[in-house]
């Protein structure tokens, strides 16, 4: 016990001195916050758009009114032809036109109905989704509001003649906003870099200097050197973890609704994963920069497909059932899970066991080939 | 003078068949983002899990959750008759929306008054999913209804969309060829740099600058293979991206291949500025991922939309090279337009390209 407590100082000491490590543990927070914070985005807000307004009438002013003051879009100047629209899409100048025809207004009052075309630059599928949805959205509520005055004109109430009013209402995320989403998941790489990065290096370096053999000389037993190896990191991954969600949640206004002791629980059990990669890494390569290439590698992968900007649900069946054995899908869904929802320990339980399972085999498999590798 | 660059060439593809670490990035990392990218990660929502709670249990609901669940969108998972606690059936049914009729849904569908009511419970914990349900929900329910009562609904205007450059909406029209911007970068930037600060670790840098070989012939034949596999990579992603995923080249091949030149020679140049600033491979590589790595997936448009970033992150964008290289990939495969709109971000990549080569031409020197 007292070997271990020894062992932990040390690398504490060690790392007092060590400009690397603490780079890799300040620049992530600092990268991730204001940098990816603000960057991760799947919001879809001011799309550029052009008119066509070959009507000219009061109608259609009214209704280009209604978009210019809307702030999901950018309005630019009006095009005079249908090319011009097709061409400035092509430039990419804009990415929607929307094109009223001449006998716009005559359809409207006659009660035909009228026909727009808007036109999509529809490379990205779903920033062109989602813009559309939102012009779309736009004009059926100018027109049920001209449908309304012109009934009102005639002394009826449109409102008897829809027969069901569908009102949403958004749990969890009220104002929709991807920040909350994107940001509590950024908890999980940052613990996941500091957690499996310094510990791989941290070995990697006393292999590199010869420490390492000097070590397996004294007392000092290999399952000594795992903990003295792995606990102050922990520690830290407490820390940053702390740290992250007073400051962080604070500063972007994300609530946290549930138990920060369950957070702690699933944090402890998913860096057992974590941790355990670093050791790992570190039994196969040979050099701090080995080091980082390959954690940055498999990380790429794990994150990729952990659900962090695109949900594992939108996945082909048999890549969902590859992510069963990435703990940072399950640790993501945890925090995500804590931050908006509030959801209970006990709904949480299968998620909890998958990593665990995880952890224990990952955790037992880095000690032994690490203990293959000393002895 | 060719003879000499040719050694070095040789040399130098000696050392990148005996590197793991190189040929992981070379033929690894493409084969599984491709993969990766082209297959798993899709925006397209399908069959989203919706449960119904209908007290009544009335054929008008049974009706409508049909019609909900035919759809691609939606998948209906259950029928419940009572709920308490919606929000609490909604968690436990890992389900995303929840529609919740009234009791007397079918009277007052058909009473003259009014209308009938119906609560929409979305989980919004994902904005992105949360906005295209919430587009898409309402209209589906009205229209189902609607179509009960054999009415048409009272509409001012239709909205007839129009979907340019990819018409099927499919996430991988979009991802794979942006793909070939943050390979190419990889290829380019990250080994040269990694294989020019090796040389200087070990000490073998000085040792060529003092044999016969001239500085250029050095840096020449250190460069070629990397320029060599990277075009070599660009066109296999093409020709993957072509009889796999279905992505044909709408604009001119040539152009493209000029284009994607400009860029490998953009991208080596950052590799051949970052290994003036580092002294060893470890601190190559601690300069590469958060200075070109990060901004290239993150920053330049890649997945997540510039203009959506506040104002301060979009002046970045503007110094990242795949930004631009982006904008002409995108412009050539799926736009298909032509060198007359793709001038000026083709003149930009240059211009930084040039600007990094001279800089560290200028560094090298005084350094030696």
């Amino acid at each position: 016990m007292k070997l271990i407590i020894l062992m932990i100082w040390k690398e504490f000491l060690h790392l007092r001195n060590d400009k690397l490590s603490i780079k890799l543990m300040i620049f992530p927070v600092i990268a991730q916050v204001f940098i990816m914070g603000y960057a991760l985005t799947t919001d879809v807000k001011h799309t550029p758009v052009t008119v066509l307004d070959n009507s000219q009438s009061l109608s259609s002013r009214s209704l280009i009114s209604s978009i210019r003051a809307n702030e999901l879009f950018d309005f630019k100047p009006e095009s005079s032809s249908f090319n011009e629209v097709r061409d400035r899409i092509d430039r990419g100048d804009v990415r929607l036109g929307m094109i009223i025809p001449k006998n716009f207004e005559n359809d409207l009052k006659n009660g035909t109905g009228a026909n727009i075309q808007i036109v999509i630059d529809g490379q990205d599928a779903n920033s062109s989704n989602v813009s559309s949805g939102y012009l779309n959205a736009i004009v059926n509520l100018w027109g049920s509001t001209y449908l309304k005055k012109q009934a009102e004109l005639m002394g009826k109430d449109i409102d008897v003649l829809i027969p069901v009013k569908v009102n949403p209402v958004i749990l969890f995320n009220p104002l929709l906003k991807s920040s909350w989403y994107m940001v509590p998941a950024l908890v999980v790489l940052l613990i996941t870099m500091v957690t499996s990065l310094l510990t791989g290096l941290s070995i990697v370096k006393e292999k590199e200097k010869g420490t390492l053999e000097q070590l397996m000389v004294t007392p000092v037993k290999p399952i000594h050197l795992i903990l003295g190896k792995t606990i102050p990191y922990l520690l830290i991954g407490f820390v940053e973890l702390c740290i992250f969600i007073v400051l962080v949640l604070l500063w972007f206004g994300i609530p946290f609704k549930g138990s920060f002791f369950v957070l702690l629980l699933f944090a402890a059990i998913y860096m057992m994963s974590s941790l355990g990669i670093g050791i790992l890494t570190s039994t196969i390569a040979r050099t701090p920069q080995q080091v980082l290439f390959l954690i940055w590698f498999v990380l790429i992968f794990f994150i990729l497909l952990s659900g962090f900007f695109i949900p594992v649900e939108n996945m082909p069946q048999w890549v969902q059932n590859i992510t069963i054995i990435n703990p940072v899908k399950f640790f993501m869904f945890a925090v995500r899970e804590l931050c908006l929802k509030g959801t209970s320990l006990n709904d949480m339980l299968p998620q909890l066991y998958n990593l665990a399972i995880i952890g224990i085999v990952v955790f037992f498999a880095s000690v032994l080939s690490f203990h293959r590798r000393v002895s | 003078m060719i003879r000499r660059i040719v050694a070095i060439i040789i040399k130098e593809f000696r050392h990148i068949m005996r590197d793991w670490q190189t040929l992981m990035i070379i033929l690894l990392m493409p084969v599984l983002m491709m993969f990766l990218y082209g297959y798993a990660l899709t925006m397209d929502l399908v069959e989203v899990p919706v449960i119904i709670v209908d007290p009544a249990m009335s054929d008008e609901v049974r009706t409508i959750s049909g019609g909900i669940d035919a759809t691609t969108l939606f998948n209906v998972i259950g029928i419940e008759r009572r709920s308490d606690d919606p929000v609490a059936l909604l968690k436990k049914h890992h389900a995303k929306l929840l529609v919740r009729f009234g009791p007397a849904f079918a009277k007052d569908l058909r009473s003259e008054s009014g209308g009938a009511d119906v609560q929409v419970l979305i989980d919004g914990a994902d904005a992105n999913t949360g906005t295209i349900l919430r587009n898409a929900i309402g209209p589906m329910i009205t229209k189902a209804a609607l179509d009960i009562l054999k009415l048409d609904m009272p509409k001012a205007i239709t909205v007839h969309p129009r979907v340019l450059y990819n018409p099927q909406q499919r996430s991988a029209l979009y991802f794979v060829p942006g793909l070939m911007a943050i390979i190419l970068l990889m290829i380019s930037a990250m080994l040269t740099s990694l294989t020019i600060t090796r040389e200087k670790e070990l000490g073998t840098l000085e040792q060529l600058f003092v044999s016969p070989l001239k500085p250029r012939e050095i840096i020449i034949g250190k460069i070629l293979p990397y320029l060599l596999i990277a075009a070599i990579d660009g066109v296999l992603i093409m020709i993957v991206g072509r009889y796999f995923f279905g992505i044909t080249i709408a604009g001119n091949a040539v152009l493209l291949a000029g284009a994607s030149a400009i860029y490998i020679f953009t991208s080596l140049a950052m590799g051949l500025f970052i290994s003036t600033a580092a002294s060893n491979q470890q601190s190559a590589m601690m300069i590469v991922l958060p200075v070109t790595m990060l901004p290239t997936i993150i920053l330049s448009g890649f997945i997540f939309p510039i203009s959506s970033m506040p104002a301060v992150l979009q002046y970045i964008t503007y110094v990242v090279p795949a930004t631009y290289f982006l904008e002409i990939i995108r412009g050539i495969v799926l736009k298909g337009v032509g060198f007359a709109i793709l001038m000026k971000p083709i003149v930009v990549l240059l211009a930084i390209g040039l600007l990094l080569v001279i800089v560290s031409i200028k560094r090298f020197r005084v350094k030696l």
